[in-house]
């Protein structure tokens, strides 16, 4: 499609190509224009793009940033517009202050921390199995290793709901009879109960970009090990793995970020847990309540430093997965 | 006036992005509004039946004409856009905005006081109402529709075990008990939370927020809140209540099957049960809410909206005679009740023809009666706070876990109060008592 579009639109310039290289009469005169033509052309195909980066990219992190460094000041009973003040860090020392929202980062910490090594080992294994030489129908398995993935996470979050909720949950009926019950909705579980959602709808996502990985490990390579005795497991830990340290490092960078963000499935299953999954029960939850509460800078200091957090520990993963590919 | 630093800012950014804009593109075209003679008022709303009332207008008014625009139902998004729009200053003139929101719309300053126009008309509507669109003495808009609150009551199930509605909330425990000995599945109640929950509340004048001169007053944990919440508590610690949510699948199950007996819930909760629990059909019937005392008539409300007037509306008293009419003309309002089910906030629509019919699902009772009687003796004192989302999302992280058996609901209204009086000073408006 492209290359037709494309093909259209440079017909004309095609036919009128001839007078171009300057041999007619004309060329002498338009020399100039042309120079400064050639410095604007590849401006104009830079403009869209930058348009949009500065429009849909860099504005709305300016604004954030530069509108968390003021406090909404309203006076009596508020009923006049409210005022914004510059206060670089009132919001900032508010946020380290409010316990919901600091809570909310310690929980997707330890989200982060247990989830994202659990799914991303699941992943690799999944890869490695499918990338074995014993595999059979592939093409099913890593389809539906991926189906997860193409549902609407919201949706999948609402069947998850079924599942846990106390009065529907197919789990503890099956349970039942044996004494058992699973509380999906308990203080300690229920983080886990979504950790047992994000892991479900993100290992197949995961799984597949480490086996892209594993197919461009060199065959020969993996031939020469055979050649040599060694046993498919030695394989992937001696070949297979080290050679997809990258992808992995990227899906982890990924889920990281992900955890950070976490915010579908607890708003689906805040409503049937009974009181567990709390407004703010991870920082962007926490940011919403402050937009609810009329405070958009405050929202704005709390996405700041949950930025600023993600980037840093982003930043140090990425380093410190480098250094060990270096050394 | 010193601009706002914020405002400053946006526009440095603005103009930079427009700039670069320009220099991508050709000239823009301005647009220019061609206006005719009539005023024209923009109108945002939600409900169904909202578009067809404005069409009758249109048609027999010549000097104004509304201009309506469907938005987002407010919860799920027309609040934030409207909010939003007003920030921008291209709101609309006026706006559908519930009763428990339009103070914290009145906080953030984005409405118009309309006293001036509207207080004219204060005697056409029920006290409770024309209080929920004041704050202090300034005056927001034109209340449209009211939710007083009655008993539903799976009257199979009390039949059943020979009971007859509850007339008092000590009727009503008792009727929990003997329903839930009978049998362990069956419950009178699901768990209330936020503004179901603030309709318990109401009935027992059990004020949330007040307004005293030019400061809020917060009283989630007072002694009559305390009350409905140490009696509900009661219900929770005998294994009464349900813990099904409200609105949610299981719940209309209960409804439908008998294991959940009761609603207690506003007018607009009849649609709500008729519409998710089609198997109760002819099995459900209302009474009057259960009372603290023989004799106090006092009922709760939950529920009901407004037509507002948003901050730089040109035309606010054209905007005010729109609303009055939308609220107050009989044809209007028949068409509010057939598509949305709305009761008016209008005293004397009460009879309207739409309202009084038999239904069968109620076993051919006229329901309407029940709330006829109950409107007027809806508590007019109540004031929603001004951070209202903020307030119930607090309350309902603690009530959540009450309900469930962790924690009380006093101890939930104490910790909204708390939260709530700490996000008020924050933003510096100013809290007494």
């Amino acid at each position: 499609m492209t290359n037709l579009a494309t093909a259209r639109d440079t017909a004309p310039a095609r036919r009128a190509a001839p007078r171009r290289p300057g041999r007619g009469p004309l060329a002498a005169g338009s020399r100039t224009r042309g120079a400064a033509g050639r410095r604007r052309t590849p401006l104009l195909f830079w403009c869209p793009f930058a348009v949009l980066f500065a429009a849909m990219y860099l504005a709305p992190i300016v604004y954030a940033a530069v509108s968390s460094l003021f406090v909404v000041h309203r006076s009596g009973l508020g009923l006049t517009a409210p005022t914004k003040v510059f206060d670089p860090i009132g919001n900032y020392t508010h946020a380290f202050g409010d316990g919901g929202f600091t809570s909310s980062l310690g929980r997707v910490a330890l989200f982060g921390v247990v989830q994202v090594p659990v799914m991303l080992g699941l992943a690799l294994g999944l890869a490695l199995l499918l990338d074995s030489r014993s595999a059979r129908a592939k093409g099913f398995f890593r389809l539906a290793g991926f189906l997860p993935y193409a549902i609407p996470g919201v949706s999948a979050a609402l069947v998850w709901s079924f599942m846990y909720s106390p009065q529907s949950s197919p789990v503890n009926h099956l349970l039942e009879p044996l004494g058992l019950h699973v509380p999906f909705f308990s203080g300690g579980t229920v983080l886990w109960s979504v950790a047992n959602i994000v892991t479900w709808a993100w290992t197949g996502y995961n799984m597949v970009i480490i086996y892209a990985a594993l197919q461009s490990v060199p065959a020969e390579v993996l031939e020469a090990a055979r050649v040599d005795g060694a046993s498919a497991l030695r394989i992937a830990w001696s070949i297979k793995i080290p050679a997809v340290r990258g992808a992995i490092a990227l899906t982890a960078v990924f889920s990281i970020i992900g955890s950070a963000q976490l915010f579908n499935e607890p708003v689906v299953l805040q409503p049937v847990s009974s009181g567990a999954i709390s407004s703010v029960f991870t920082p962007i939850m926490s940011a919403q309540a402050a937009v609810a509460a009329g405070d958009y800078p405050y929202a704005a200091a709390q996405s700041v430093v949950l930025a600023v957090l993600v980037g840093v520990v982003s930043f140090v993963f990425f380093k410190l997965t480098n250094r060990g590919e270096q050394a | 006036m010193k601009k706002p630093p914020l405002r400053t800012a946006a526009l440095a950014g603005a103009v930079t992005l427009g700039l670069l804009l320009a220099g991508c593109s050709g000239s823009g075209s301005d647009s220019g509004a061609g206006s005719g003679g009539r005023t024209t008022v923009t109108f945002w709303g939600w409900a169904p039946g909202y578009a067809d009332a404005v069409k009758a207008f249109n048609r027999t008014h010549t000097d104004l004409r509304i201009d309506y625009q469907q938005v987002q139902p407010g919860a799920k998004g027309g609040y934030q856009k409207t909010l939003n729009a007003v920030q921008a200053g291209n709101a609309p003139c006026l706006a559908q905005l519930g009763y428990e929101t339009l103070p914290s719309f009145a906080a953030q300053g984005a409405l118009q006081d309309v006293a001036e126009y509207a207080d004219a008309g204060k005697g056409d509507f029920f006290d409770a109402s024309w209080k929920s669109v004041s704050v202090g003495d300034a005056v927001y808009g034109v209340p449209v529709d009211t939710g007083p609150m009655a008993l539903f009551y799976n009257k199979k199930v009390f039949d059943s075990l020979g009971l007859k509605p509850p007339a008092t909330w000590a009727e009503y425990k008792a009727d929990a008990k003997r329903i839930h000995a009978a049998d362990p599945h069956k419950y009178i109640s699901s768990p209330y939370l936020d503004y179901d929950y603030a309709g318990l509340a109401w009935q027992n004048g059990a004020h949330w927020f007040g307004v005293d001169g030019d400061s809020w007053k917060v009283s989630l944990a007072s002694g009559p809140n305390r009350q409905v919440a140490d009696y509900w508590q009661d219900l929770v610690r005998t294994g009464a209540i349900s813990n099904a949510p409200m609105y949610d699948q299981a719940w209309y199950k209960g409804l439908g099957d008998g294991s959940i007996a009761t609603v207690v819930g506003a007018v607009w909760q009849a649609g709500v049960i008729k519409g998710g629990a089609k198997d109760g059909a002819g099995q459900w019937a209302v009474a009057p809410m259960p009372r603290w005392s023989a004799g106090d008539e006092r009922t709760g409300n939950a529920g009901g909206s407004a037509t507002a007037v948003l901050k730089g509306c040109e035309s606010p008293k054209a905007a005010v005679e729109f609303a009055h009419w939308l609220s107050t003309d009989r044809t209007a309002y028949g068409i509010l009740v057939d598509k949305a089910g709305l009761y008016p906030a209008a005293e004397k629509l009460t009879d309207l023809p739409q309202l009084s019919a038999a239904d069968p699902y109620f076993g051919g009772q006229k329901i309407s009666d029940v709330f006829a009687k109950a409107a007027p003796k809806v508590d007019a004192d109540w004031t929603w706070g001004p951070v209202m989302t903020k307030t119930a999302a607090d309350l309902d992280d603690g009530l959540g876990k009450a309900w469930a058996g962790n924690g009380t609901i006093a101890d939930a209204l104490r910790t909204a109060q708390d939260k709530t009086v700490a996000e008020l000073k924050h933003q510096g408006l100013k809290v007494s008592g």
